[in-house]
């Protein structure tokens, strides 16, 4: 043997912790975002049930103050993104004929930083008050000055700390969609999820610093008694907003893109054509993603910024309305004409479509500035941006989990129940949020705790309330049948749906660690489509049976995560308002913050002077599998 | 088996220039830093001057730095450059749209 080392292989728990695998990463990115998803959920049905009448008192107001920010914060960040990277984790590699991503430890990483810092972030619960200045947490209501609990300290550390592993995780992705493509994949042979996903990454790399400085900004006025956000000293309450809202805007193209891309596969796969117009497609993804660095502004119209900075804004959000309906004409053209079928995860895309035009009108209405001045804050903006991200996003990961579940797990999803949920959950998400654009116009604010009797809004919030619930029956349909579904044998073929296009599809579900037993030859857009014209029944090998490298798993990214989730609860708890004796001095003087940090710094240098070159799966091992016949 | 990884391995390595042209670059390099603190340091110099070539300066440092220690000048780093220079535009657009429109 070349390579004397034994491999390291851990089983049960230990294998979930030390993975580095990115299909299994991807498991653990479902999973958590899933769980946090559900926490959101359960926090949007309080807020439905508190303004289901008026003067209700089901929760207190400062109680709804926190449910709304941890409702937009924890879908957002810890149920949205991670949904996504679960998908991407899962799917980018083998669409595009790669054994892993380009850095699989950087991927472990990834994932457990955002999860230490979600469960940072809704420690908050139980540690005397979540953050309640909304998922924007606008300067001065998260300054120190209006905000003297430790709520918003967990919102600025739990989503820095979140924020990394998103970052490392869109750093990733470039590196690998660059780089690791199968021989003759050029760009414009790229499945659309992965153009999507590659932009979605660039979008992140551009956009998540500027949260992360922000952030930073803000931990120093919190922590540090800093002046950046503070105007009593001299600090500047809009910068944040400007800041926010540079990484903000592009944020939710980084949740839309990758949702449009599951669209694309689904709905193509399922119309049994090729994908209408795939370049220009591609060039609607680029321009979203640049044009989305470009009108921030946008959600500050009212701030009073003038009118030329207010007309420049506006039209620029108006020109993001070409590519995007560039893209919807081209689904309703790959539609036109196929033999459409209608499984529960083309029932998401098809329904897709026109909930997503119904969010982007309202965003065209929202863009025009003096008209703004009368929709903003109030709940036309909630229906808006809740149709371009639960109906946009949401109904895209949908889409996308029906899709690629056989892919992942290796058992199809029931598809009556799958149906069931989704008649309930798009006739919920309709019903709850269709009724909120007349209360917005009737003028019910948003964000509001709970509003008189006698304006009009009492019929119209109960149909929302209602909606939501559905929403709620919707998403056990959804749980129950992943139960139902872990039950049954894995029995799930290569390409369970008979009409895959794309690389994914030429190997078993799930796919094997080493995913490709031989790196494919691509030969055209829709590599696998491509083939079967052909006569053919698997790819063409471009390389010949050999060993194949694989890393190696390892404990550290769990363990840095630790020492930074560690780390931001030193740093928070410094500010001499908590504990006595002993304890106080250990937190006061930073001893537990320093702790944490060097718990982190220790495993990198450990990972610094280690070498780790891996193992090869040698062929002989690679038994039951005899490689690609062509 | 061996044999196989390292000769995949080999053909990726790009053929080294020796250290000549790392050299000169290196004494650039000290020498932009060395001009610009002598020049504040001496204080005698017109201020708006010393801002201007500071300025330039830095721009050159940046050419050196990015072209010959992280390789931009070498073939295949084409990524790399319009990843930065996307960066740089979005970052500028930013920059230009907050200084004279969207600052409030």
């Amino acid at each position: 043997m070349a390579h004397g080392h034994a491999v390291k292989r851990y089983s049960g728990l230990m294998d979930w912790l030390t993975t580095v695998d990115h299909k299994k990463i991807g498991i653990l990115y479902l999973l958590a975002g899933g769980f946090f998803f559900l926490v959101g959920g359960l926090e949007a049905l309080l807020i439905r049930i508190q303004l289901w009448k008026p003067l209700n008192d089901f929760v207190a107001a400062h109680t709804f103050n926190e449910l709304l920010t941890m409702h937009g914060t924890t879908m957002i960040f810890l149920a949205a993104m991670p949904m996504i990277f679960a998908l991407m984790n899962a799917i980018v590699p083998l669409q595009i004929g790669a054994r892993d991503v380009a850095f699989p430890f950087v991927n472990a990483i990834g994932f457990w930083t955002f999860f230490a810092g979600g469960v940072l972030l809704n420690v908050s619960w139980f540690a005397g008050g979540a953050p309640d200045a909304g998922w924007t947490a606008y300067a001065p209501l998260s300054t120190p000055t209006y905000s003297t609990t430790h709520g918003l300290d967990y919102y600025v550390i739990g989503l820095q700390i979140a924020g990394i592993g998103t970052l490392v995780g869109g750093i990733n992705f470039l590196v690998t969609i660059i780089n690791m493509r199968a021989p003759g994949m050029s760009f414009m042979r790229m499945p659309m999820f992965t153009w999507t996903s590659f932009i979605t990454s660039a979008l992140i790399l551009f956009a998540f610093p500027a949260l992360a400085v922000g952030l930073a900004a803000m931990m120093f006025d919190r922590l540090f008694s800093g002046n950046f956000f503070e105007p009593t000293n001299g600090g500047n309450a809009v910068l944040w907003e400007h800041i926010f809202w540079i990484f903000g805007h592009p944020e939710v193209y980084i949740l839309i893109l990758p949702a449009f891309g599951v669209i694309s596969e689904v709905i193509s796969t399922f119309s049994r054509k090729r994908l209408f117009g795939y370049s220009s497609m591609v060039f609607a993804t680029v321009l979203i993603g640049f044009l989305g660095f470009m009108v921030w502004a946008h959600h500050m119209f009212t701030t009073g910024l003038g009118p030329v900075a207010n007309a420049l804004f506006s039209i620029a959000t108006m020109l993001i309305a070409v590519p995007t309906g560039i893209k919807i004409f081209n689904w309703l053209f790959t539609m036109w004409g196929g033999s459409i079928r209608f499984t529960t995860a083309n029932l998401f895309a098809i329904g897709f479509v026109p909930t997503f035009v119904m969010g982007g009108v309202t965003g065209v209405m929202l863009a025009a500035a003096p008209a703004d001045f009368q929709y903003h804050d109030s709940y036309f903006v909630v229906a808006h941006f809740h149709y371009v991200i639960v109906g946009g996003l949401i109904l895209g990961v949908f889409a996308g989990l029906f899709y690629w579940w056989p892919k992942m797990f290796g058992r199809m999803l029931d598809e009556t129940l799958g149906k069931f949920c989704f008649w309930t959950f798009y006739i919920g998400f309709h019903l709850t949020f269709f009724v909120q654009h007349f209360l917005g116009l009737m003028g019910m604010p948003r964000r509001v705790w709970t509003y008189l009797d006698g304006l009009g809004f009492n019929n119209l919030n109960l149909i929302s309330t209602i909606g939501a619930i559905l929403m709620g029956i919707g998403t056990i349909a959804f749980l129950l049948n992943v139960v139902i579904t872990a039950l049954k044998p894995k029995n799930a073929s290569n390409d369970p749906w008979e009409d895959g296009r794309t690389l994914e599809w030429t190997i078993s579900s799930p796919a094997p660690e080493y995913n490709f037993l031989q790196t494919p030859l691509v030969r055209g857009y829709d590599a696998f489509w491509k083939e079967k014209m052909e006569g053919k029944k698997a790819m063409v090998p471009a390389e010949p049976i050999g060993p194949i490298h694989m890393p190696s798993p390892s404990i550290l990214p769990f363990v840095m995560s630790v020492g930074l989730f560690i780390a931001g609860l030193g740093f928070m708890y410094a500010k001499g308002d908590y504990g006595t004796g002993i304890w106080a001095s250990i937190l006061n003087n930073h001893i537990l913050a320093i702790f944490g940090l060097a718990i982190t710094l220790g495993c990198m240098f450990l990972r610094s002077v280690y070498d780790d070159h891996g193992f090869h799966i040698e062929p002989d091992e690679l038994h039951g599998d005899k490689g690609v016949k062509a | 088996m061996a044999n196989q990884h390292s000769a995949a391995e080999e053909k990726k390595h790009h053929k080294h220039e020796g250290p000549k042209k790392h050299i000169i670059a290196f004494i650039f390099s000290i020498l932009l830093t060395v001009i610009a603190f002598a020049m504040v340091a001496a204080g005698e110099i017109n201020t708006t001057f010393i801002y201007f070539m500071l300025v330039l300066m830095a721009i050159l440092q940046v050419f050196v730095q990015m072209g010959f220690w992280m390789h931009m000048k070498d073939r295949g780093h084409v990524f790399p450059i319009v990843g930065i220079l996307s960066g740089v535009v979005i970052v500028f657009t930013i920059v230009i749209m907050a200084e004279y429109w969207a600052w409030w």
